[in-house]
Order: structure tokens, then C-alpha cells, then sequence
């Protein structure tokens, strides 16, 4: 019959065929290197420049819309995203390789994140700090508990874990140093660089959890499968610091 | 509009429906790989999904995964069991107890699902299907060579490019922090410097072991440049067996991928890749492709203990994760199914069927095209639709 020639035709069991997908290479080639914006940036441009990665202009205007920018190297685009936000970019591969802070890099803690070189930039450290007023009770080992208003829930649970405290944390985005004056809580956790922000609301830092600075990231499966291009870039970034 | 209460449908974090086309893609994958392992000499076998804690989480492969498994008292001999994290540990507990006495080499193969308490951002499915086979019994090169192989031979049967074997020697960073007699607190900081690749972080150690474990971190790369470096290393001698035998895996596999054809495999090296790797000894090696954003398997040499001997058989296989296989594995076009009226006889359709058409038996026209049919059957000839 004639059906039976159209099976030779049009083969039913077409699951089993995988056809290939056809990217275009523009997007699923380029390597995406993610940034912070703001302060780090300022201090990450001369490295850059050193590595020989030039931003398109658009890049370095604080009122441009864009998020994504080309650079000097076809395959290499960059994206300028919050600072937290650039471990999740590279965790997820969204981007290849990035600029994160080690603070942002202990608070997700991703399993899949390399971050092999310290970049010698963004110095500050992560404190506890507390009212001045109440300094007589910076001992904090006779409680069992403690409420704390902070950025980073994981680190700061885990640090106070260790001293055998249960940190309940309330998870602020900006301005903790007014929560302890407000009754919100007893304690901070935050970034400190000079202290200054501490001391304008009469707060005192009693420990340093994390001296931060900010690293050189890469996704654990791009390294894997294309080593030798992120391999060229750690490098290049390496010989910079060192420059 | 969908009038179904929201609520009652929402699945717990980890968990979801398979629908159309991707359960039968999973499905079909998952029959290529076990007619593939078939092929090779492999017998399949079907552990259950739940087993007493002793014997799930027993020393080997298991114990690694406590903290993965879910725990439930079984309220009839009121001892504790454990749902499956990983299959491997079962495979090892049926090789050395109900198949002990089979001759070795002894080829086994699965697929099943396992539970897992967590999900992590890299596998963000708690339940998901695991296949694999392990070779229990034989330790040598031609055995690691045959896994290595099949786990990349399996990958290209399922249509994936550009795949990533990335080698590696769990044991070689533990040996050498024993051997220049690290404290357990300096060895804890070096595993977390060298799973997060930070070189800085071995700063603090003494001049032996921290040039030892940077020259392992920057031997990391493709497989002819890595071994390079690690052969130039100043290594202690206890560790060059291990290197010798990775260096010869490495040869031995690129020439069996060269006789094959096969060439959009990349071999690369990673020594100090220990992560998740606690039980293995020997060779171990991760499985990566370009367009799947996470590990795709993992396998590697390891020990059994055997019952009540005591004795130790050295074993090798590999596990290969479906849930991140079928988002890196190509889009399956959808299939072909004939449309056929139902004034047509049952013989007819039963000829159809056996001739290995998706038939649908329509009762109105409509179906045709509602039921989204590629082929329709009119007048004893098959015409495509549209």
C-alpha cells in the first residue's frame, strides 16, 4: 500500500533523532564578565585597562540605560549589575567570569563559583557593631539568642552559630545603623570601611567577622569547557594585579 | 480559564509534573543509555527505594550522602530506614552481599530516582532520575578507560556537544596534607581555598605543602598541558602512581576517542577536585557540556567493603544526572502521528500502528488539526498536514 512508502519517508519514530539547535554564535560564544557598579567600579576601571579590556564609551556614562556593553574584544561583552547580584550572574552562567566582593562570595556561598584571584580592591571588612551606650554588655556569651539587623542573614547566623548564639536576623537593605537606636535591635552586621558612618551614629564595632575584598569569580562548567579561554583572562587579570 | 483551586496544585519546592513532550524525552534518553550500557555487557538491576539506615548509609559510598537523606521510622520493625539519596551505594551493598559470589568483573547498570532533603542551586530538583552502571571488581587501566568511555559515548547517544571530561585524583590533596602532617584545622582551610581555586588562601602555610598544593591548583587545564605540569612537579613519590596512572588513562582514552571518531570531546584535569568526591580512590572524573549549565554526571574509582570478610574490591562507574541531561540534551522535534478517520477499519489501523505509526483514531474532523496530528490518512494514502 501506499502509506507504506510514505513511512520509509517520514520516520515515526522521530524522537529518536536529536536535530542539532542552531544557535547563533553571536550570543552563545561571547564570554559575559560581570561587574559591580558603583564604588568597586571606580577601583576596578585601571585594572581593566591593564587586562586590555575597553569598554564601549556608553559603559563609563552614569546616565545610560544600558546594561550591557561591548568592549574592544568581539567576543567579550560586559554587564554592570548590583555587587550582590554578580555571584548569582555567574552562579546561574548567566556570566562566565566577574568582580564580586568576598562578602557577597560567603553569604551565597555557591557551590559552583571559583574565585581564584584576590583583586586588591574594595578593601573593607564585615563588623558587629552595637550602641555605645550599651558597651558594658558586648559580652554577648551568656545569651542564647540575639536579634540582629543586617545584609547578610547567612554569614551572620553562621558566625554567632559558632559561638553557640542563636542570631535571629532581620534582613535590612540599607541604613541598619538606625536600627539599634529605633529598638529594632541590639546589634549590626555590616561593611565598614572607615568607620566613619559607625561613629556619626554612636555605634561601636566590637568584631570583625570577614576582612573583604574583591575577587576575580568564574562558573565552575565554563571553566571546564573552555579553559583555555577563561584561563587566558584569569591570567591577564593575574599579571595585572601584580603589575 | 483555568478553574482549578491554585493552591491544591502547588508542588513542594523540588518537585514537578514531567508533561508532554519531556517525560517521553526523558523517557526515551534514558532507554538509548541503558540499551547503550546493554551493549556493553551491563545488566540491569532495581534496588528498592527505601532501605534500612545501616545498610543505606554504611561506610563507602554511602555515608557520604547522611545529611542528603531523608529518614523515616518504619512502623513495623521500628528501626529506621532511609529513602535513597544516590544509587550507587546500593549497587555497592548488592555487589557485596546477594551478587558476592558472581564471577568479577561483575557489570551492572540502572536508572532510578532518588529523594534528596536539599536542593542546591545547581540541581534544583530534590527528586530526579539517576542512570549509571558501575564495574565492580577489576582494578585497572582498561576498566577506567571503559567507563570514561561509555559515560562519553552515552552523552554523544543522546545528541550532546562539545563535552567536557574533566579528570581528577580525589585523594591526592588529602595525601598530601598527611604527609607534611597538617593540623585538622589547616586542613579544613585548605579544602575550602582549594574548592573556591583561591591561591592566596594557602598563603599562610608552611613552604612544602603550600608550593605542593599551588603547583596542584595551577595545574588545572587541558589534559596534555596539566599533565605536563604535574610531571614536572616536585611531588613526593607516594603520589606518582596515581599521576602515572591518570597520565595513562589520558593517553589511553584520547587514542580509543581517535579510533572512534570522536573529536568534539575535551579531556581536561583538575587534581585537586575533591568536592563531593569523598569516597572515591583513584581516578575520578566530572562530566560537562557547553550549553548544560551544571554537571551533567560523575563517576570514579572507589572501594567496596564485602559483608562480614571485610575484604575490599576496588570499583569503578559513573552517574549521570537526568534532570540536567534533559536541558542540555537537544530539542526533539515533536513526533509524527497519523490522523486516521474512524470509518476506517480496526485492521487498517492495527496495520498502521504496526508499522510503527502514532496513530489517533479520530471521531470528527476536527481532531485533525485540534489534536495536533502531522499525517492524515484519506482515501488509503498518507498526506502530511499543512
Amino acid at each position: 500500500m501506499l502509506y507504506r512508502f510514505f513511512l520509509a519517508c517520514f520516520a515515526p519514530f522521530a524522537l529518536l533523532h536529536f536535530p542539532m539547535s542552531k544557535t547563533s554564535k553571536d550570543n552563545s560564544d561571547k564570554l559575559i564578565l560581570a561587574v559591580p557598579k558603583g564604588r568597586i567600579l571606580k577601583e576596578l576601571m585601571p585594572l581593566l585597562k591593564q587586562c586590555g579590556i575597553e569598554p564601549e564609551p556608553d559603559f563609563t556614562d552614569e546616565n545610560s540605560r544600558k546594561l550591557r556593553f561591548t568592549t574592544n574584544h568581539a567576543d567579550l561583552d560586559i554587564i554592570r549589575v548590583r555587587a550582590f547580584d554578580v555571584a548569582t550572574f555567574v552562579a546561574y552562567g548567566g556570566a562566565q567570569i566577574g568582580v564580586a566582593g568576598k562578602d557577597a562570595l560567603e553569604e551565597f556561598n555557591y557551590a559552583d563559583i571559583y574565585s581564584p584571584l584576590d583583586l586588591k580592591i574594595g578593601y573593607c571588612r564585615l563588623s558587629v557593631a552595637m550602641p555605645d551606650s550599651e558597651l558594658e554588655e558586648a559580652d554577648c556569651t551568656r545569651r542564647s539568642h540575639i536579634r540582629i539587623a543586617t545584609k547578610y542573614p547567612n554569614l551572620t547566623a553562621r558566625y554567632f552559630e559558632r559561638k553557640g548564639i542563636q542570631a535571629e536576623c532581620i534582613k535590612l537593605n540599607g541604613a541598619m545603623e538606625i536600627a539599634p537606636s529605633l529598638g529594632l535591635v541590639r546589634r549590626i552586621v555590616d561593611l565598614v570601611s572607615t568607620g566613619s558612618t559607625l561613629r556619626a551614629n554612636h555605634l561601636t564595632e566590637t568584631e570583625t567577622i570577614l576582612e573583604v575584598s574583591s575577587r576575580l569569580i568564574v562558573n565552575r562548567s565554563a571553566l571546564k569547557t573552555d579553559p583555555e579561554r577563561l584561563g587566558d583572562w584569569i591570567e591577564r587579570f593575574r599579571q595585572a594585579i601584580l603589575s | 480559564m483555568n478553574s482549578f483551586d491554585h493552591f491544591s496544585v502547588l508542588l513542594p519546592n523540588g518537585f514537578e509534573d514531567l508533561l508532554p513532550p519531556d517525560a517521553e524525552q526523558e523517557a526515551r534518553a534514558i532507554t538509548i543509555l541503558m540499551d547503550h550500557f546493554a551493549g556493553h555487557g551491563y545488566r540491569r538491576v532495581k534496588p528498592p527505594l527505601v532501605e534500612f539506615e545501616d545498610s543505606l548509609l554504611a561506610p563507602g559510598p554511602g555515608a557520604a550522602l547522611a545529611s542528603e537523606t531523608f529518614r523515616l521510622m518504619d512502623p513495623v520493625s521500628h528501626r529506621m530506614m532511609g529513602v535513597r539519596s544516590d544509587i550507587t551505594a546500593q549497587i555497592a551493598r548488592i555487589a557485596s552481599s546477594r551478587l558476592f559470589s558472581e564471577p568479577r568483573p561483575l557489570r551492572l547498570a540502572y536508572a532510578n530516582d532518588i529523594l534528596r532533603t536539599r536542593a542546591s542551586q545547581q540541581r534544583t530538583q530534590r527528586q530526579f532520575c539517576q542512570v549509571g552502571c558501575e564495574l565492580i571488581g577489576h582494578d585497572d587501566l582498561l576498566a577506567d578507560i571503559e567507563i570514561c568511555l561509555m559515560a562519553v559515548s552515552a552523552l554523544k547517544a543522546l545528541g550532546l556537544a562539545d563535552i567536557t571530561l574533566d579528570l581528577t585524583l580525589p585523594r591526592l590533596t588529602n595525601e598530601i596534607m598527611k604527609l607534611y602532617n597538617l593540623s585538622d584545622a589547616a586542613r579544613t582551610q585548605v579544602r575550602a581555598a582549594l574548592e573556591k581555586r583561591e591561591q592566596d588562601s594557602l598563603d599562610a602555610l608552611d613552604p612544602a605543602p603550600r608550593e605542593s598544593l599551588k603547583a596542584l591548583l595551577s595545574a588545572c587545564g587541558p589534559a596534555d598541558t596539566a599533565l605536563d605540569q604535574l610531571a614536572r612537579m616536585d611531588l613526593p613519590a607516594e603520589l606518582r602512581p596515581d599521576i602515572d596512572r591518570l597520565a595513562a588513562t589520558c593517553t589511553a582514552l584520547s587514542k580509543a576517542l581517535d579510533e572512534l571518531g570522536i573529536t568534539d570531546i575535551r579531556i581536561t584535569i583538575d587534581p585537586v577536585e575533591n568536592k563531593g568526591f569523598e569516597y572515591h580512590a583513584g581516578t575520578a572524573f566530572a562530566l560537562f557540556a557547553k550549553k548544560a549549565r551544571a554537571e551533567l554526571g560523575r563517576g570514579g574509582r572507589y572501594d567496596i567493603v564485602c559483608g562480614q570478610s571485610g575484604d575490599r574490591q576496588s570499583a569503578t562507574g559513573f552517574t549521570l544526572y537526568m534532570d540536567t541531561l534533559r536541558g542540555a540534551m537537544p530539542a526533539s522535534k515533536p513526533a509524527d502521528t497519523l490522523f486516521v478517520p474512524s470509518t476506517e477499519s480496526w485492521a487498517t489501523i492495527k496495520t498502521l500502528r504496526d508499522d510503527g505509526w502514532r496513530v489517533i483514531h479520530g471521531t470528527g474532523q476536527d481532531d485533525r488539526e485540534r489534536l495536533q496530528c502531522t499525517h492524515e490518512l484519506l482515501n488509503g494514502q498518507i498526506h502530511p498536514i499543512g
